[in-house]
C-alpha cells in the first residue's frame, strides 16, 4: 500500500515502524545520547518514526541534532502535519520526512515501511488495503448495531455499524445503500450527512471507512445471515458492548447533531 | 513554490553543501507555512545561543555549519548567551559550562556574526528600517520591530532564522505580507503608564487572546514600554506583531470599526500579577529581560543613589548589553553597591537552576519563563518594590 504525502526532508530510508498516538516534544520526550524515548518504552534509532506532529520547545530541533550525532536517529520521520521545530530538525539532521499522510492510524508498530522522502511516498510492506463503509441508520437518537457471528473473519462477535466492504465500480454511498439493504432489508434515501474517513488497522488489513448517516424510516430491521442479532441502541448504550473500532465515535458524531 | 534559477542552483547543491542546507531549510518552512517564493532580507537577529539552551546538539551543529564553511550574507546579530563573558564565575557559572559557552560565541564569531549577546539589538547595533524584511528570532525584539519599527519578520527559530542568514532571504509568508499584518482585535487599555504597568498589560493581553494582532488604544509607549510590552505578549501568548493607534508606523492604515474590542484595566492586570507572583521571598533580584537601556540604567542608579543595601543575602543581576554598561560607567558604580551589573546575559537563559530557588524580576517576560526553563518560583514587582526588599 503506498501513499502520496509531502516531501520535507530529503532522503530515502526502510525500516520498522515505531508510533506514538500523540505529539511529540523531542526536548523531554527522547534522549538526544540514546535514542530512548521517555513517553512510552522504545527507542528511535534506526526506525521509522511515525507520530501526528511536534510540540514543545524549539531546543527540540537540536535533539534531533544531537540524535544524528549520537548515531542513534530516526531512519525516517512521518507526521500527520509538520511544523517549525520537527521540520528544522529533520532536515538539519539529514533525517528523511515526510507529511501529510492521512493518519498515523495508518500504521503499527513493526510494521516494514519504506519511505522515498523526495518523492513523498510511503510505502507499508504487506499490507492490504480495504474501501469499506459504515452506516448509522438512525431512528429517534438510537441507530442499528448488529451482532457478527464469532465465526466471522473480521471483528468475530463484536457489534457493528451497518458496514461492508465497496464494490469495483461502486461509490461509497452506493455501497452504503445496497449494505443497508442486503443486511437489514431497509431501503434507505440520500444520506443525511458523512464524516471524512477513518482508517482503521485490524491486524495487517488497513480499512479505509466512509461513514454515513441514514434515517432508518419506520421499518424494523430483518436479518440477512450476515448477523446473529441487532438492536436499537444510544452511544451510551454502545458504549458498554464489546463493538468494532469507531463504532462509538462515529455514532456520537452524528447521533449528536 | 516558486525559486529563482540562482536558488535552485543553491538547492541543488552546486554553491556547496552549507547554502544548500540552508536553502533546504528555508524552503522546507516555506512550503509548511504556504509561502510562495522567497525573499531577500536585510538583517537576521539569531536565538539560540546559550548552551543552557542549546545543549551538545546544538554546539556541534553550529561547529559542523564552522567546519563547512558557513557564512551570514547579512547584517546578523545574537542573543543572550548562559553567562557574562568576564563575569561568569561570579554568576556561579562552572568551568565546564563556560568553556562550552564561550566555544558557542566564538563559533557565532566565527560565521561572521556580531556577537553583541542581546536581546535588544534595535538598539544598536541592528537597527531595520519601516518596510525591511528581516529574518529575527527572540520573540521580544521581533515583536518591537515588527510592531514599533514596522520592519517585517516571522517568528523564526534559532536554526531557521541562521539559514535565512547565510542565504541573505527567507519564505515570503505570514507577517511579511500586506495582508497578514492587519489587527485582529482592538485592545481598550487602562494602565498607569509606568513600564511595569506596560509589562503587565501584555501579559494580560497574552491570557485574553493567545494569539492574533492586538490594536492598542488609550496607551502611549516609548521605546522602554514597548520593550516590556512586546516581550511580555511574546511571552504569555504568541504575539508578534501589535499596532498602538497614533504610535506605531503601521496603526494609521487600518479599519478597526469591525473588530473586536477587550477592555483591559484593573482587574485583567490584577489578574495578570497573580498568575506571575508565587512567592513572597527571593534570594535573587534579576531586572533587564528585556537588556536595560540606558534610560533605565540611569534611572535605577538615581534611584538607589543615597540608599544602602541592608539585606545581603538576596543577590541583585541588572542585565544590560556590554556597549550600554560601558557607556553608563557612572551608573554602574551605584549599581555596584547593590549587585552585579552583567553584560550578555540574562536570568533565563543562565543556568540559574541549581543556584537558586526562588527569583523576583521585573519582567512578565521572566515571570512566564523562570518557573519553566529555570525551575524557580518567580515574584514580579515593579523595580522600586524590589529594591525594597533590599534597602
Amino acid at each position: 500500500m503506498i501513499f502520496n504525502g509531502r516531501p520535507i526532508s530529503n532522503g530515502k530510508a526502510r525500516g520498522e515502524v515505531i508510533k506514538l498516538e500523540e505529539p511529540l516534544s523531542f526536548l523531554g520526550g527522547v534522549d538526544g545520547s540514546t535514542g530512548d524515548i521517555r513517553v512510552r518504552d522504545g527507542n528511535v534509532a534506526g526506525k521509522i518514526l511515525v507520530f501526528p506532529r511536534g510540540k514543545g520547545s524549539t531546543v527540540g530541533s537540536y535533539v534531533m541534532y544531537d540524535l544524528k550525532v549520537h548515531g542513534k536517529e530516526p531512519a525516517a520521520v512521518i507526521n500527520e502535519s509538520a511544523e517549525t521545530i520537527v521540520a528544522t530538525g529533520a532536515v538539519i539532521s539529514s533525517i528523511p520526512m515526510v507529511d501529510q499522510i492521512p493518519s498515523v492510524r495508518i500504521f503499527e508498530d513493526g510494521d516494514i515501511v519504506s519511505v522515498d522522502a523526495t518523492k513523498g511516498t510511503v510505502e507499508i510492506e504487506g499490507v492490504v488495503f480495504k474501501e469499506v463503509v459504515s452506516s448509522v441508520v438512525s431512528r429517534n437518537g438510537r441507530c442499528i448495531l448488529e451482532k457478527r457471528p464469532e465465526s466471522n473473519h473480521s471483528y468475530p462477535g463484536c457489534w457493528s455499524l451497518v458496514a461492508g466492504k465497496v464494490e469495483d465500480g461502486e461509490s461509497p454511498v452506493e455501497a452504503a445503500r445496497r449494505e443497508i439493504l442486503e443486511e437489514t432489508s431497509i431501503e434507505v434515501g440520500e444520506p443525511l450527512d458523512s464524516m471524512e474517513p477513518l482508517y482503521v488497522r485490524e491486524g495487517k488489513v488497513l480499512f479505509k471507512v466512509y461513514p454515513f448517516h441514514f434515517d432508518a424510516g419506520e421499518k424494523d430491521p430483518v436479518l440477512n445471515d450476515e448477523n446473529e442479532d441487532w438492536m436499537w441502541a444510544s452511544p451510551e448504550d454502545a458504549e458498554k458492548l464489546g463493538t468494532v473500532t469507531d463504532t462509538v465515535t462515529v455514532m456520537r458524531r452524528f447521533l449528536s447533531r | 513554490m516558486d525559486l529563482t534559477r540562482e536558488e535552485e542552483s543553491i538547492l541543488n547543491g552546486e554553491q556547496g553543501e552549507g547554502k544548500q542546507k540552508a536553502m533546504e531549510l528555508v524552503t522546507a518552512l516555506g512550503k509548511i507555512y504556504g509561502a510562495d517564493s522567497l525573499i531577500d532580507i536585510t538583517s537576521a537577529h539569531l536565538s539560540g545561543a546559550s548552551y543552557k539552551t542549546i545543549g551538545d546538539g546544538g554546539l556541534k551543529y553550529l561547529e559542523d555549519l564552522v567546519a563547512g564553511g558557513a557564512r551570514v550574507s547579512v547584517p546578523s546579530t545574537l542573543n543572550p548567551v548562559g553567562m557574562d563573558r568576564t563575569r561568569w564565575k561570579e554568576m556561579h557559572i562552572s568551568e565546564g559550562f563556560a568553556e562550552k559557552q564561550l566555544r558557542i560565541i566564538d563559533l557565532y564569531g566565527r560565521m561572521g556574526i556580531d556577537q553583541v549577546c542581546s536581546c535588544t539589538p534595535y538598539i544598536g547595533p541592528n537597527v531595520p528600517s519601516m518596510g525591511d524584511h528581516v529574518a529575527w528570532a527572540e520573540s521580544s525584539a521581533l515583536s518591537f520591530v515588527n510592531s514599533y519599527i514596522g520592519a517585517r519578520t516571522n517568528r523564526e527559530g534559532g536554526p531557521g532564522a541562521l539559514a535565512a542568514a547565510i542565504l541573505g532571504k527567507t519564505a515570503n509568508y505570514g507577517l511579511h505580507l500586506d495582508e497578514k499584518r492587519r489587527p485582529t482585535v482592538v485592545i481598550d487599555a487602562d494602565i498607569d503608564g509606568s513600564v511595569f504597568s506596560y509589562s503587565l498589560l501584555g501579559q494580560a493581553v497574552g491570557m485574553a487572546i493567545g494569539t492574533g494582532i492586538p490594536f492598542f488604544k488609550n496607551i502611549n509607549p516609548e521605546v522602554e514600554e514597548a520593550k516590556a510590552l512586546s516581550a511580555a505578549m511574546a511571552a504569555s501568548g504568541s504575539i508578534a506583531l501589535y499596532h498602538v493607534d497614533g504610535v506605531t508606523p503601521e496603526a494609521g492604515g487600518f479599519d478597526v470599526s469591525e473588530l473586536e474590542t477587550i477592555h483591559i484595566g484593573e482587574k485583567e492586570l490584577k489578574e495578570a500579577y497573580d498568575k506571575l507572583n508565587r512567592t513572597d521571598d527571593v534570594q535573587l533580584i534579576s531586572i533587564g529581560c528585556p537588556h536595560l537601556t540606558e534610560k533605565e540604567m540611569h534611572q535605577i542608579a538615581s534611584f538607589l543613589k543615597d540608599k544602602e543595601k541592608r539585606n545581603k543575602d538576596i543577590e541583585i543581576w541588572f542585565c544590560t548589553s556590554a556597549a550600554i554598561r560601558e557607556k553608563c560607567a557612572e551608573d554602574v558604580k551605584v549599581m555596584e553597591r547593590f549587585g552585579l551589573v552583567l553584560a550578555d546575559t540574562c536570568m533565563v537563559v543562565a543556568p540559574i537552576e541549581g543556584v537558586f530557588e526562588r527569583t523576583g524580576t521585573n519582567s512578565a517576560k521572566a515571570g512566564n519563563y523562570l518557573p519553566t526553563l529555570c525551575s524557580q518560583k518567580a515574584m514580579c514587582r515593579d523595580i522600586s518594590a524590589l529594591m525594597e526588599l533590599v534597602i
